[in-house]
């Protein structure tokens, strides 16, 4: 067989779609950089000690990225049965599970950095405006309002969550650092849902357009406050944010929300 | 014939450069598709005339020929259909086609 069968680049538009919908496109993704990784780490890696206030604010974030990675599993699995496709349905099936492996990997890390209720010390410590942002995720969810809840989910928490993941990776201990690098790459086919299902929605919908603006609005304030908190918390560069917010409102851009 | 638009506008493929691609360990995509994607390397790094970044994701989307103004390009890490256009400096852009 040669390689010009496999051109990604010279598949008709419709395969295309759905093979990066397809569980198989998924399952032989997340075997390529998560089936050598238990809990989201190499093997033989070994960790780093970590005291002091170091350890207080890397618990903090790891307990305000539970939250985060909650709401997105209630949500995405929420959403399966609003879907208006079965691509759809079938993509956030394994969002669902990229979701859940993300809650899984970073309750782990907390259980290793010595919380012993994981439970208690999310809520003792999660951020207000997370919470806000996950009560209004799930009431989009809850009403069936598509279009809001996948612009919620996989445009603004997606977005926002890839950007301080990775910026909190860059400067991480090394078993954090792995963990967030396995995060990034399954946040990239979210956010990538997100935006390129919203975009095709969106055309020639002026009234959904006007809409998500508005929820833009909203939400927007709330998901900066809560990762402007977890960049300061993991000792990111704080130059490094304009480039956050860039990236952010380049895809706002480019759904044409601004 | 195609009935894709953006790929029966496109320039001929015939008459341009062609790149053998090897992986280049590109994980995040089935293996069959690994070479045609790589990560960005940081500073140090260039693009070759086979190569673009996605402007969603950031991966570096790799192609066995050329890439000029009109080619139609996939990132599948993303799941973005894209159009390379000049973006008015003399460069190569993508935009993104929902």
């Amino acid at each position: 067989m040669t390689d010009d069968i496999f051109d990604p680049h010279d598949l008709h538009p419709d395969d295309f779609l759905e093979e990066v919908h397809s569980f198989e496109f998924w399952f032989q993704s997340v075997d390529g950089y998560l089936s050598d990784r238990p809990h989201g780490r190499l093997a033989a890696s070994n960790d780093v000690p970590i005291e002091g206030a170091g350890r207080e604010a890397l618990i903090t974030t790891l307990c305000n990225y539970c939250v985060g990675e909650t709401a997105a599993l209630e949500g995405a699995g929420g959403m399966i049965s609003i879907a208006p496709n079965r691509h759809s349905k079938i993509f956030l099936a394994t969002q669902v599970v990229d979701e859940a492996r993300h809650l899984e990997v970073f309750l782990y890390r907390l259980r290793e950095l010595g919380v012993v209720d994981t439970e208690a010390e999310i809520a003792r410590r999660a951020n207000p405006n997370l919470l806000r942002f996950k009560d209004r995720l799930l009431e989009l969810v809850r009403t069936a309002d598509w279009a809001g809840a996948l612009f919620a989910q996989n445009v603004v928490l997606e977005t926002m969550e890839a950007i301080a993941f990775d910026a909190h990776a860059q400067v991480a201990d090394p078993i954090t650092a792995q963990i967030l690098d396995g995060v990034i790459k399954d946040e990239r086919r979210h956010l990538g849902f997100g935006e390129n299902d919203l975009g095709r929605l969106l055309q020639d919908d002026p009234d959904t357009r006007v809409r998500l603006g508005a929820i833009r609005q909203e939400l927007d304030a709330l998901v900066l406050a809560a990762f402007d908190g977890a960049l300061a918390d993991t000792g990111s560069v704080r130059e490094d944010q304009p480039t956050l917010g860039r990236d952010y409102l380049a895809t706002i851009d480019r759904l044409g929300l601004v | 014939m195609s009935d894709d638009p953006l790929q029966s506008a496109a320039p001929s493929k015939t008459d341009r450069p062609t790149f053998t691609l090897e992986d280049r360990g590109f994980l995040e995509v089935p293996k069959k598709w690994r070479k045609y994607y790589r990560h960005w390397e940081g500073d140090g790094d260039s693009l070759a005339p086979n190569e673009i970044v996605c402007p969603v994701c950031k991966v570096v989307i790799r192609s066995r020929r050329e890439i000029r103004a009109g080619d139609r390009l996939y990132c599948m890490p993303c799941m973005s259909r894209l159009l390379v256009v000049d973006d008015g400096t003399g460069s190569l852009a993508l935009e993104v086609v929902y």
